[in-house]
Order: C-alpha cells, then structure tokens, then sequence
C-alpha cells in the first residue's frame, strides 16, 4: 500500500525532472551578425508569448518548489527508517501519511497551474508553426534555406567572443524561456539564418513540452485518484495496482527523444582556394 | 597475262588489308590497354594517365577514372589537390565528358560545402517533406564524400567542419518546417 505511494512519488519525480530540467533541447548561439533579419520569423506577438510562457513556468516552478524539498526530505526519511517491507509499523504509517498528504498537495499545485502552462506553450507552439511554415516552408526551397544557413557562417567569425550553450540542457524550463526571449529579443544583431535554427530549436521544444506537459496532466488525475484513496481507505486492491502498473507502462515507457542539435561553426570562413566549378 | 592479274589482285588485297587495319588503329588505338586505371601516388601523374585514356576510348569509364584520382590523391592530402580536381572536371567538360551541370555537381559534392543534394526549385512544403527522410539519407552519404574530398583529400577541416554544421542545421531547421508544413502539403 505505502509502496505504491512511493512508487507514484518516484515516478512522478520522473515527470518533473523531464519537465523542469532535462529532456529538452536548447539552442543557444548567438551571432554578431551585422545584417538585419530578412524573414519574419519573430513578431511582436510571439516574442510576447514566448515572455508569458516563461512567466507562467516561473510561477510553478516557485509553487512547486517548496512542496517538493518537503517530499524528498519525508522520502529520505521514510527510507532511511528503513520503512520499505515493513509498512505496518506505526511510525512508518505515519510518515507515509505525511507523505502522501504532500504528494497530493504537489500534485494539486500542479493540476492548477499545468493548463495555464498547457495554454502558454500550445499558444507560442501555434504561432511558431505558422511562421515557419509561412517564412520557411512556403518561401524557401531546401537550396534556398542552405543558402540562409550558410549565409549565418560567414557573419560567424565575430561570434567567436559570444556565449554558445547549445545543445542537452539540464536547464529549467522557465530559464529556458527567458534565454529564448532573450535571443529573440536582441534579435536585431542576429542574421536570418541564425534565427531559423533559433525559430526551429524554440518550435521543436514547444511541441515537446506540450506532449509532455499532456502526459503530466494524464499522470496527476490518476495519480490524484490513487492518493485519495490511499489516504481515505488505506488499501489499494489488486485490480487498482494493476491499472496503475498499465498506466506507468504507458506512460513511462518511452523517454523522449534527443533531437541532434546544431553546433556553432568552428573558425573563420576562409576557404582559400576557390573553383570556377563553385557553387 | 595471268600472272599479271593476280599480281594486281594480291596488291589490292594486301593495300586493303593494310587500310583496314590502319584504320582499325586510329579509331581505337588504345582500347584494350589504355583502359586500365591509373597506378601510382602522383596526382598529377595519375590525372595526366587518366585523361589520355579518357580522350583515347575510356570516357565510358569516366567514373572509375574519378574515383581512382579520389584514392590516389587521399594518399597526399594537400589544399592544392582541390585546384587540381577542378581543373580536371573543367577539362572533362571541355572534351565533351562532362556537361557543365555535371562538373559542377561533382566538384561541389566533393570540395565545395554546400549540398547538391539540396537542389531544388519547388518549396519545402511541396517538395522537400514529401520526401524528407530521404533528402536526410542522401545529405548523408554527401557528407562522406565531403569528408573525402574536403578532409581526406584537401586538408581542408575548416571547410569539412562547415559542411558537417550545415548538415546538422539543416536536419534542425528541415524537422521543425517540415512538423509546421503539416502532412497535408
């Protein structure tokens, strides 16, 4: 019974962790270039959005912080009395109680602030995607896009002096928008083409996180159920483990994917020789 | 009288014979030996064999010949070797081997850091998703022959490491466009 409760907390860890720091991906070059951006890929609007949506994930983030050193300290505790196997030991019950009571408390704080987050994301997701399809998609032709790509690698020698933090990030989410924001914001140094890496880095995260954020929210309803339950009749059949057990597999089954990230050229654009036969 | 007419007769037969086979020599000189791939570690040596037996019966194996000069010149990598490569497929659209196109195709697949692969005149929506994963594939194996010529061949890491970076923002940017272009277009 107190098994599964821990069991629940971990994998809700899970989630959080993938949430607020690891699973996604971050695209941070910043260019020097000299030459302003000729592809709308960042209105006003979406800047904005991008700005609400770091908001909001500040918010949760500052709720759920509390709420969630109280349950690691009452899981260490819990371990630490050696707890696991021998749950009908009174002091052990109690603990768990309190820990169940701070699960439900975290897993209301999220349930709260999660569609509002939900609505952020899904909004600067949308946007996004029409931009560059309208921008990139409809606009370009691959040679054209590799031509604005590497448009971005002659302006790059002056980037040498610039911060470079792309790739895994073990960041939080709402760091991650502020970052964005503040790339997009300055984006009156940047070239068109380092705004398309920075536009699709930013669009690919979006759809991630609102997958994930789905997930979560799946998660918490079930979760909450168990909890309440938990807490109101002490037991939990086997037919119930065996639907939580069903849901994890679904749930945690997969990890998400590592998207292979791009990395900022190496050097100056010195190519010495140059054919007639150069395209 | 006899005699005399048969003396004429084997004449025009032997002259026959001997046009026959002069002409026989001209039109295919080399054709069983010179269609033998270049030996040796010498570039230049190579690319001077090679373009003989091109002009001489062999343009049929252009591709062999080029491939032959690719691992001969990843012996002595240098920046020079790309100048010499240029000129030869200059050289080969001169003699006819090559079209311009063709030449410039090669070239740019091997020394230069954009993608041939990526040539296209419709929009990515329309053409480039349909068939993303194998624009990817191809990229790829591009790529290789970039390592080859760029890298193996040319010494040339600042370029090569530009092409490689072109690939992975490319793969980045095309993802992300080709998720907003939706599976409709």
């Amino acid at each position: 019974m107190k098994t599964a409760t821990i069991c629940d907390w971990k994998g809700m860890q899970r989630f959080f962790k993938q949430l607020l720091t690891g699973c996604l991906l971050l695209p941070m070059a910043v260019y020097a270039g000299s030459s302003a951006p000729t592809i709308k890929l960042f209105p006003t609007t979406v800047l904005e959005e991008i700005k609400h949506t770091g908001n909001v994930a500040a918010e949760m983030e500052t709720g759920l912080q509390t709420v969630i050193s109280q349950l690691d300290e009452q899981q260490k505790l819990y371990l630490d009395s050696k707890c696991e196997g021998n749950e009908g030991d009174p002091g052990c019950e109690r603990i768990a109680k309190q820990l169940g009571k701070s699960y439900l408390e975290m897993l209301d704080i999220m349930a709260d602030k999660l569609p509002e987050m939900e609505i952020a994301v899904n909004a600067t997701s949308s946007s996004l995607e029409k931009r560059i399809r309208k921008e990139l998609g409809q606009k370009k032709t691959s040679w054209t896009l590799q031509e604005l790509l590497i448009g971005a690698e002659s302006s790059q020698s002056a980037a040498a002096s610039q911060p470079s933090l792309r790739g895994r990030s073990g960041m939080r989410l709402s760091d991650r928008f502020s970052q964005y924001y503040e790339l997009v914001a300055r984006s009156s140094g940047k070239t068109s083409s380092s705004l398309a890496v920075i536009a699709s880095d930013i669009y690919l995260d979006m759809q991630e996180t609102a997958s994930l954020i789905a997930r979560t929210r799946e998660e918490i309803s079930r979760a909450t159920l168990m909890e309440q339950l938990n807490q109101s009749f002490g037991t939990i059949t086997p037919e119930m483990q065996e639907v939580v057990a069903g849901v994890k597999a679904i749930l945690f089954g997969e990890e998400a994917d590592a998207t292979p990230m791009a990395v900022a050229p190496v050097g100056t654009a010195d190519s010495g020789y140059e054919s007639a036969l150069q395209m | 009288m006899k005699s005399s007419m048969k003396n004429k007769l084997t004449g025009l037969v032997t002259a026959a014979v001997i046009t026959t086979s002069l002409t026989a020599c001209s039109s295919n000189p080399t054709q069983v030996t010179a269609c033998s791939l270049p030996e040796g570690p010498n570039l230049e040596r190579a690319i001077s064999a090679a373009r003989f037996d091109l002009e001489t019966g062999c343009e049929h194996e252009f591709d062999g010949y080029f491939q032959r000069l690719l691992t001969i010149a990843e012996g002595d990598p240098k920046k020079e070797n790309k100048a010499s490569f240029s000129d030869f497929l200059l050289w080969a659209n001169d003699a006819g081997l090559l079209s311009k196109r063709q030449a410039r195709e090669t070239y740019n697949r091997y020394f230069g850091i954009k993608y041939v692969t990526l040539i296209s005149d419709y929009s990515i929506c329309s053409q480039t998703c349909p068939q993303q994963s194998d624009v990817m594939r191809d990229m790829n194996r591009e790529l290789a022959d970039k390592e080859q010529g760029l890298l193996k061949i040319s010494a040339d890491r600042l370029n090569y490491t530009r092409a490689s970076n072109l690939y992975r923002e490319t793969e980045l940017v095309l993802e992300a466009t080709c998720e907003a272009c939706g599976p409709n277009e």
